[in-house]
């Protein structure tokens, strides 16, 4: 408690950069030590090739194309997922139906549709958009399944009462007091998404942070390579603190659904 | 009273819906690839029969064995670096004020995104998939166990900390045991990951180094993809990727439950 005070925003951003310098430091010398530029580069060269790749904006191109690709997979899981989700979380009929598809297919990753999806779909962009939209639509169907299971019946009977139809009931009711944990589900479904765009991208695409990571690996460039690794994990976290702020935006209310 | 006791019936409409679905599709899935006219097209049947061929020749099981092994072993070194050091960042704030950066720092980088300096480090063999599985294990292990670490009831470490307890008896005696639900949480997590991560990273070897010899359930469907196409048998590990994923997570909840019954949940 103590300690929370007294290093307080300050405290918290002075010891991130003592830490990181240590790294840093400790990065460079075991990279003069190995002196090999194509094994273990130095922070400098790493640095130069991030200014490099950022000036021709080749970096944010390819970025720009796997992020596309993300947004794309993930609106199209939310408008596939969402609605069976609730549709499954009020009716107990259509769970036990679904339910048993959905635990047979999910513990496949999206990771292992690859190479079937390589051969149905072939090298481009359909490949990516298919395994991260599968990869986002398990965390996503089940974080909205439990959201509306967890809707408070008495909200439900309360508008039932008062003659709201059941079509409103959905919109104004159960969907709202399910947001919170739709919005944690959202989250998910992108951490999972992410991972897996590295790998369809890796193997299966001509364009984007996975394919720069692997073009640049065989032409034994790895300070290129290690810049696009860190823009894959720079990205990653933005989602991550965009989804978080997105959460505390519209849902405040729900300050436990944020924690996990 | 009738409804204290489930009827035969009520028990049986259940698990009659909860099958229907899924052999639906299965015989929808039959009839189309049948009627699709493509020889290569996968079949239920075809991939029954391509199941068996796989598992009589040993290949499956060895293959599933080989990736079994690298998981295993990345896990049990993920597992040894990240529980002392998540206690050790759960008890001492000082330690975790300075470790905390950097673990935020790598946790956002997907492990596959690693692989390629993976394989320039140290090849396409073994070590590169073990230093994959351990890199996409050590971070769920890590947050969950600081995260019980950190959640343990104050009184009691005040408690201990009266009795004339060093800081290290207190970790030992209070904040592990304490602690341990999470770290099992955490370890389940990393286990589903590690065990996706190895998939993907035999695949991206098996892809990228031109199939040779490494083994391992990815390396095979990435063969039976690109060098024999035989779609049927991709399949058969697609089901054998998700059968054992299930398993895994089956056996260490089970573990969980025997290792500590009192944080069933």
């Amino acid at each position: 408690m103590t300690t929370a005070i007294r290093h307080g925003r300050f405290g918290t951003a002075f010891a991130y950069m003592r830490t990181m310098a240590v790294f840093v430091a400790a990065w460079w010398a075991l990279a003069l030590w190995t002196g090999n530029p194509a094994l273990l580069p130095t922070p400098l060269e790493v640095l130069k090739a991030i200014v490099a790749l950022a000036s021709d904006l080749e970096l944010f191109l390819h970025a720009g194309i796997s992020l596309w690709r993300m947004l794309l997979s993930l609106a199209l899981a939310t408008v596939l997922a969402v609605p069976l989700g609730v549709a499954m979380g009020l009716s107990r009929v259509l769970d036990g139906l679904v339910d048993p598809v959905v635990e047979i297919l999910r513990p496949i990753s999206g990771i292992a549709w690859i190479p079937l999806a390589l051969f149905i779909l072939g090298v481009g962009n359909a490949l990516p958009v298919f395994i991260m939209t599968y990869a986002a639509f398990f965390p996503i169907l089940l974080g909205t399944v439990a959201g509306v299971r967890g809707v408070d019946r008495r909200l439900i009977d309360a508008a039932r009462t008062m003659g709201v139809p059941h079509r409103r009931i959905v919109a104004r009711v159960v969907v709202p007091a399910a947001l919170p944990s739709l919005l944690v589900a959202l989250r998910l479904g992108v951490a999972s998404s992410w991972t897996a765009v590295v790998a369809a991208e890796l193997i299966g695409a001509p364009s984007g942070l996975g394919y720069a990571i692997e073009w640049y690996r065989e032409l034994l460039l790895t300070p290129q390579v290690m810049t696009f690794i860190a823009m894959i994990g720079l990205l990653g976290y933005l989602f991550d603190r965009a989804l978080r702020a997105l959460a505390q935006r519209f849902t405040p209310w729900a300050a436990d659904a944020r924690m996990s | 009273m009738s409804t204290a006791l489930p009827s035969t019936r009520s028990f049986a409409l259940p698990a009659a819906r909860s099958v229907a679905l899924p052999i639906a599709l299965v015989v929808v899935w039959q009839l189309a690839g049948a009627a699709s006219g493509n020889a290569r097209t996968p079949l239920p049947t075809h991939v029954l029969a391509a199941a068996l061929q796989l598992i009589e020749s040993g290949e499956l099981p060895l293959a599933l064995l080989q990736s079994l092994g690298r998981v295993f072993t990345g896990f049990a070194i993920a597992a040894a670096l990240a529980i002392p050091l998540g206690l050790a960042m759960g008890s001492f704030a000082g330690v975790e004020r300075n470790v905390d950066p950097l673990v935020e720092s790598f946790r956002p980088i997907a492990a596959i995104a690693i692989l390629p300096l993976a394989i320039l480090w140290l090849g396409t063999g073994t070590p590169a998939a073990v230093l994959i599985v351990a890199y996409a294990a050590f971070f769920p292990i890590v947050v969950n166990t600081v995260a019980g670490a950190k959640r343990i009831n104050p009184t009691l470490l005040r408690a201990a900390a009266t009795m004339g307890l060093s800081r290290l008896a207190i970790v030992r005696t209070v904040v592990v045991p304490g602690a341990l639900p999470a770290i099992g949480t955490g370890l389940r997590i990393a286990m589903g990951v590690a065990w996706t991560a190895i998939v993907a990273a035999e695949l991206a070897v098996g892809a990228k180094a031109g199939g040779g010899g490494s083994g391992g359930i990815g390396q095979m469907m990435f063969v039976f993809y690109a060098y024999s196409i035989e779609l049927n048998r991709i399949v058969v590990c697609m089901i054998a990727v998700g059968l054992v994923a299930l398993a895994l997570d089956r056996a260490l909840r089970a573990a969980m439950r025997w290792a500590m019954p009192w944080a069933a949940r």
